[in-house]
């Protein structure tokens, strides 16, 4: 089939994950690419390898990996949850309680990752599942409502099990994200302090984000998996509409379960992984906002596509860096002052109470929203602006972008 | 047609965004009246007009240095992580204004040595995986951490800081940072909560030789607790009944938890009632013990739970709040009369004339000059790495803030090193319309012996491990 690459002439080959050549040898360099980032060899991205940079790829797999779960429960079978954030904590706490140091000051067993990161995500699943018959009772808005309930019986339990979560505003650490076989002192792969892998001097949050690299990598192709099978076809007959969906054969229960129970394993390994990845996290952390910004991840990427939720993860993750270096810039373009770009620019920023700007960077004087404030204004207004123009969000974008490529020059 | 319809929808979205700026910018304005600045930068500092005085130029003299210093630009950089908008931005911002008041006098007076210091604020919004987030950000630009808002935020950077060498001083009083094993990066400053609530407690038992029982509440966390676990030592101390122990029963955040500490308070009819929290679950907790007809000898606290609306020219409460309440604070209050309380409040005036008169400025002004004593010891020394200036800090002997804050020393064991002197304040409406910050010294420079004879050791209230 050699040139005609849209051309299958069969269902497994439609099917397939990657299923044009194109797909292959680009995910393929991507990949290639994203393992290189902390080895500051990539031209013009030599930054990413800085730690801070590290980090926030970090968190993008981790927020992946959480999107993902939202991505199969929003997008694909089309149930509305706002307890995504609970389910995180949930993940968080069973990987305490399972890997912390037995010795530390809270609860913990001192057990090996590979036993409480697959824990941290069970345990979410079953809780889901067991909290799953009374939401799939109900749809659309009243579910919403449901899993907020969700959201602040998870806040009050949290702040109150002093002994597992360390208590309101004050946390616990969480246990690294070193591999170990067993118990053992000295971790077979050391994750959480700087050395040498394979003879490759490494900082920290370079291992740190390898390991969550690999991670979101088989995660993506877990969640992949689930869409492009029966599960996934049954998930989204459900979303367009469940009555048919359940008249053509689809047992809306059973399947409204499992989607609850998978996007809440997704949560709860993500939660694990975001509470190791910091170290110390307060109960206050797995709020409501936390569950908002997953639906913006899969709203802003594109609902229903893997794509789409990695590129939101990324995207909501990222903003805030780039925003607040963009302030920074702009504030010493307008400090420097006298060139008609200070001009320009000095509607952007207040330098005095006086001035007119966008954004305050003086703290706690005048007008102006704080570089935080500008991020949600900017999230809410992405959130509304997808929602109307590009439903299929960034993925959408990027499918017209390929699609005007690939006529051109021609318009279709 | 279809593209009309397009622009204006965009034009619709652009006009969403002028919208959602006026009403953000109104709340701002009303919360941190925190007010106005004649200045234009927050950094980059004025040195122009004002000759570096004597003590200047290195001259020849071997500078070590590593990150944050850049003796060929002139500058330092210090970090300041501080809470910008979460909640506790209406106490953070203040110090972060008093910070930047205080930085342009320095450079002003010839910097460090002829070095210029630069902020590089962020904003944490309290939460603590930004907060690890940010610090690893700046950590490769600065110094030295200026200030580290919140104790879970402190502790959750600990491995980062000891692994950067990185002085930091944390914007919390908890009693833990004297303690060795949970950070030896931090620099504490001030009287600790518990060692504060002491004070208060035995100011009130030598005042009010009457009182015989107390009811103590507290929020829970660092704050809330380490207050209150030092109030309960008090009280075993001092002879006083606790009929009500509420630590950690507060939820700032939930109306009913108020409600019901309040009647917890009423009931036990305590003669002193004592109260760690924040400002506003504090007024509401009084309010609703006052409404019950509820009137105890004294109503005592941190002062972290108070702020000064409580009796201003609005608050119905005024004459109450004067009549009933007494508070601590770690340094003397806005209109003392010391020197260097005036020359800090002079700072922030020439800095933001409009600023209300707030005691959080002087924790900002006095953050900076600690930081400026440190950084002159780590110049004098040769030594200006992170490191260096980390053991300059931990070699200051009798810092001296004429009057602003009380005198400091950070070399030696806990016992001997931790701050021990309050100053006793209770509400004044006269001070408030004079242009004070509401509040009226009754005992400056107060150590009570129990809170002398107390064995400092690290943590009262152990919150983390």
């Amino acid at each position: 089939m050699r040139g005609r690459p849209l051309l299958f002439s069969s269902y497994e080959q439609d099917q397939a994950l990657l299923n044009t050549t194109t797909k292959r040898v680009s995910v393929f360099i991507l990949l290639f690419l994203l393992v290189l980032v902390p080895f500051e060899v990539l031209p013009g991205l030599g930054f990413l390898a800085e730690d801070s940079w590290l980090r926030i790829l970090s968190t993008v797999a981790i927020f992946a990996i959480g999107g993902l779960g939202m991505n199969i429960l929003f997008g694909l079978a089309g149930q509305v949850s706002l307890g995504h954030a609970f389910f995180m904590g949930i993940g968080a706490y069973v990987a305490a309680v399972l890997g912390a140091d037995p010795d530390g000051r809270y609860f913990g067993l001192g057990l090996p990752i590979w036993i409480w990161l697959p824990a941290a995500g069970i345990v979410a699943a079953l809780v889901g599942v067991a909290v799953g018959p009374t939401a799939v009772r109900v749809r659309g808005l009243y579910l919403a409502v449901v899993t907020l309930g969700l959201v602040f019986i998870g806040d009050y339990m949290f702040r109150n099990l002093d002994t597992i979560t360390g208590g309101s505003e004050l946390g616990r650490t969480f246990p690294p994200l070193d591999f170990r076989l067993w118990m053992e002192d000295e971790p077979l792969l050391n994750v959480s302090s700087d050395g040498a892998w394979l003879g490759i001097d490494l900082t920290s949050e370079a291992k740190s984000y390898l390991v969550l690299l690999v991670l979101a990598i088989v995660f993506v192709i877990f969640a992949k998996n689930i869409q492009r099978t029966r599960v996934g076809r049954a998930f989204m007959a459900i979303r367009d509409r469940d009555v048919a969906a359940e008249i053509m054969g689809v047992d809306e229960v059973r399947y409204k379960l499992l989607a609850f129970g998978i996007s809440s394993f997704f949560a709860g390994i993500a939660g694990a992984l975001l509470a190791s990845f910091v170290g110390s996290v307060i109960p206050e952390r797995w709020d409501l906002f936390l569950s908002v910004e997953f639906i913006a991840i899969v709203l802003i990427g594109g609902a229903g596509t893997v794509t789409g939720t990695l590129l939101g993860a990324a995207f909501v993750t990222i903003l805030p860096r780039v925003v607040q270096d963009f302030t920074l810039w702009v504030q010493g373009v307008v400090d420097a002052g006298d060139s008609p770009m200070a001009t320009v620019l000095d509607f952007v920023v207040a330098t005095d109470s006086s001035d007119f700007g966008l954004v305050n960077t003086l703290p706690g004087v005048g007008p102006g929203l704080s570089v935080f404030q500008l991020n949600q204004v900017i999230y809410g207004l992405l959130i509304i602006g997808f929602l109307i123009f590009e439903p299929l969000g960034l993925y959408g974008i990027w499918i017209r972008m390929r699609n005007y490529w690939k006529g051109w020059p021609f318009t279709y | 047609m279809k593209s009309n319809s397009r622009w204006l929808a965009v034009l619709l979205v652009l006009s969403l965004i002028v919208a959602a700026c006026g009403g953000d910018s109104a709340d701002e304005e009303t919360t941190t009246t925190a007010a106005s600045v004649d200045e234009t930068t927050t950094t980059a500092a004025a040195t122009d007009d004002t000759e570096p005085t004597d003590d200047t130029e290195p001259m020849g003299e071997e500078i070590l240095t590593d990150f944050g210093v850049d003796l060929e630009a002139g500058t330092i950089t210090i970090g300041l992580l501080s809470d910008l908008t979460g909640v506790f931005s209406a106490l953070v911002n203040p110090v972060v204004t008093g910070w930047e008041a205080q930085v342009e006098q320095i450079n002003a007076n010839g910097g460090i040595h002829g070095l210029e210091i630069v902020l590089e604020v962020r904003d944490t919004v309290y939460t603590v995986d930004t907060h690890v987030q940010l610090y690893s950000e700046i950590r490769d630009d600065v110094v030295a951490i200026g200030h580290s808002t919140g104790s879970p935020h402190s502790v959750a950077i600990a491995p980062q800081l000891a692994e950067d060498s990185m002085l930091a001083l944390p914007l919390t009083w908890y009693s833990g940072w004297s303690d060795p094993a949970l950070n030896q990066n931090l620099i504490p400053h001030g009287i600790p909560y518990c060692l504060e609530a002491m004070n208060l407690l035995g100011y009130v038992s030598d005042n009010m030789p009457d009182a015989s029982t107390i009811a103590i509440a507290s929020q829970a966390g660092d704050f809330g607790e380490d207050s209150a676990v030092g109030a309960k030592l008090a009280a075993e101390a001092l002879g006083f009944e606790v009929v009500y122990d509420g630590q950690a029963e507060i939820n700032p955040g939930d109306e009913s938890s108020l409600g019901a500490v309040a009647n917890q308070i009423v009931t036990s009819g305590a003669d002193i009632v004592w109260v760690a929290t924040s400002p506003g679950a504090y007024a509401g907790i009084y309010g609703q013990a006052l409404a019950g007809g509820f009137t105890p000898m004294v109503w005592s606290g941190v002062f972290v739970a108070w702020q000064f609306p409580l009796i201003g020219p609005d608050s119905p409460l005024a004459d109450a709040v004067q009549r009933d309440m007494i508070f601590s604070l770690p340094f003397p209050n806005w209109s003392s009369e010391n020197p260097g309380t005036q020359a800090a409040v002079e700072a922030i005036r020439a800095y933001a004339p409009d600023a209300p008169a707030y005691e959080y400025y002087l924790e900002g002004v006095g953050e900076a000059i600690l930081l400026e004593r440190i950084l002159n010891a780590a110049y004098e020394s040769g030594d200006m790495t992170r490191g260096g200036v980390l053991a300059a800090a931990k070699s200051l002997e009798a810092v001296s803030w004429d009057g602003l804050w009380p005198e400091e020393t950070y070399a030696g064991e806990p016992n001997d090193i931790v701050n021990r002197t309050s100053y006793i304040v209770r509400p004044n409406v006269a001070d408030l319309a004079a242009g004070g910050s509401g509040l009226e010294m009754l005992a400056p420079d107060y150590t009570h012996p129990i809170t002398e004879a107390y064995q400092f050791d690290g943590a009262c209230f152990e919150a983390f491990g």
